[in-house]
């Protein structure tokens, strides 16, 4: 019960610097929309894109899925690791490590910001890519959807723990992440369609977290998806997340790194 | 009879950051309901002790007790009884001054109520600022209630006026006395001598991670401190004659002769009252100075300022 308060609390503390803050409002929200309202209208005209899963979808189904996997990792890969690498030097890390609070319910508070913010954000996504561009989502493949988000901010959550340790400044986090993530994208068939790509660059794909991600939404966006559900996703995610998080155990601290 | 019970009990503790002895076979206790001051220089090991006292670090000899509990493996019970004011920290700046405090309070069994934290830092007409537009001195008081929300039986003080104005440090000095009062122990860490003086009813001084002196600012000043003699030369006395004459240790410097006395301080000034009143010469700008704890702390640590 008070695990559940403490938690509340943090991801309710989160979610009002979130809302406070146009900058964090503008790359997480408006940007992914923005680029779907972009690149949907440049290349509305291709009408079927091929993507990984091998068989053509639409273009809308394309960049909604894709661009919803970019923000989520954008939003969350950034965030988790600008709020904690600022948290960690302006020594509030130090101050919750000698607090009562558990460690888990800060940790249990950033997920469930960044599940809420994602959300949100897959909830813009489909509704604009519905409303103004004709997508027909299923009720069945968007609980799937829903699932990849969960699985997207527990992987990216990890990752950005464990790297951390290497990220010694709230700005160095607010860079690395935007261009991870951008970097990523172009590799992983968000911005562009996998059958562009060499070879050996979408194999290597496959196996970093972006690509999964984003293949899995745009599947299950398309009109023909069955039910959407992938293991793929779940296993490269998972595996990646598990590892991360265990890396997180081992290096993470609580104090300011001193230079 | 009040049994007298310590909140902290340190004994020989030692550490080391790779060839620097950080802090160095120290010991010492404080008592419950005191104000315990540890001064030193920038570098003197203050912070690195307390950062023991706190938990963040192991000592690599010697032992810390603190509210009975090695503060290393402490469990949660023991943090809901300590709070802490680091020497430094930052704040989200978009929060308000209650949000920020509020957000901990959650963390406490049995914390402070917000506005009656924040009536005791004197914050309450900021209450709904956002912490980015506070100055440097409100930010270290909601600094201060993060410390106390918890309603600490011990609280640990890691320079916390430095970069006050001399205003908001003697304002701020009314909230520890009124703290200590209601019964919280109290340590605290400082380079300010009218600070420890003021506030601390023991202190310790440290230098190159060791305990160079300990006990009250009366006791430190009564037992280590030296009553400054000065006065202008007068003519036609040379210094070597002075100091035969008045049997001390006189330095003249810019027509000025001065002295650091102890016990032989009633002597001295007689036989230079004597020997000024039978040569018929004017003692000017004589001063008798009364030793203070900076003395102390430049004696004690060897330094210079």
């Amino acid at each position: 019960m008070r695990y559940l308060r403490l938690t509340g609390a943090q991801a309710l503390y989160n979610l009002r610097a979130y809302v406070r803050s146009a900058r964090t409002v503008l790359l997480g929200l408006i940007m992914p929309v923005g680029l779907l309202v972009i690149l949907s209208w440049v290349f509305a005209h291709q009408g079927a894109i091929v993507a990984a899963a091998g068989y053509p979808i639409s273009a809308i189904a394309f960049y909604a899925g894709g661009l919803t996997a970019y923000g989520l990792m954008l939003g969350t890969f950034t965030g988790v690791m600008v709020a904690v690498v600022s948290a960690r030097e302006a020594g509030w890390l130090k101050r919750f490590r000698a607090s009562p609070m558990p460690p888990g319910a800060y940790l249990a508070g950033q997920i469930v910001f960044n599940v809420i913010v994602s959300i949100a954000l897959v909830v813009v996504m489909v509704a604009t890519a519905t409303v103004v561009y004709g997508l027909r989502p299923r009720p069945v493949p968007l609980v799937a959807v829903g699932c990849y988000t969960l699985l997207g901010v527990f992987c990216f959550t990890a990752i950005a723990l464990a790297i951390t340790r290497i990220v010694t400044t709230a700005e160095m986090a607010s860079s690395a992440g935007p261009f991870a993530t951008i970097t990523l994208s172009f590799t992983s068939g968000v911005f562009l369609p996998p059958n562009l790509l060499p070879h050996w660059l979408v194999t290597t794909s496959n196996y970093l977290p972006l690509e999964p991600l984003a293949q899995s939404m745009q599947s299950a966006l398309a009109t023909h998806a069955a039910t959407g559900f992938q293991g793929r996703p779940f296993l490269v995610l998972g595996v990646w997340g598990v590892i991360a998080f265990v890396a997180a155990r081992w290096t993470f601290t609580w104090q300011p790194l001193r230079k | 009879m009040k049994s007298v019970t310590n909140v902290i009990e340190v004994s020989n503790l030692t550490k080391r950051f790779g060839r620097l002895v950080a802090v160095d076979n120290v010991s010492f206790a404080v008592r419950e309901g005191e104000i315990f001051g540890l001064l030193g220089e920038n570098g003197a090991g203050k912070t690195t002790t307390l950062e023991i006292l706190e938990g963040f670090q192991k000592p690599d000899r010697g032992t810390a007790q603190v509210l009975g509990a090695n503060p290393h493996s402490a469990h949660r019970d023991w943090r809901d009884q300590i709070g802490l004011v680091l020497q430094e920290s930052d704040f989200d700046p978009v929060h308000t001054v209650t949000e920020t405090v509020r957000l901990f309070a959650g963390f406490f069994s049995h914390p402070r109520g917000v506005a009656e934290t924040l009536e005791l830092v004197g914050l309450a007409d900021k209450a709904n600022e956002r912490v980015g537009r506070l100055s440097g001195g409100q930010k270290r008081r909601v600094d201060v209630a993060l410390g106390i929300i918890g309603n600490p039986r011990l609280l640990f003080l890691d320079e916390p006026t430095t970069g006050f104005d001399p205003v908001a440090r003697v304002d701020f000095w009314s909230v520890i006395e009124g703290l200590s009062a209601s019964g919280t122990s109290i340590v605290l860490t400082t380079h300010y001598m009218e600070e420890a003086e003021r506030l601390c009813d023991r202190l310790a001084i440290m230098a190159r991670g060791q305990i160079v002196a300990e006990g009250t600012s009366s006791t430190l000043i009564s037992e280590m401190g030296a009553t400054t003699v000065r006065f202008e030369m007068p003519p036609g006395l040379d210094p070597s004659a002075l100091c035969a004459l008045t049997r001390a240790n006189f330095v003249v410097r810019d027509n000025m002769a001065t002295a650091l006395l102890g016990s032989d301080l009633q002597g001295v000034l007689l036989r230079l009252i004597t020997w000024a009143a039978s040569h018929d010469v004017t003692l000017h700008r004589l001063e008798v100075l009364r030793p203070s704890l900076n003395d102390v702390f430049l004696g004690a640590t060897g330094g210079e300022r």
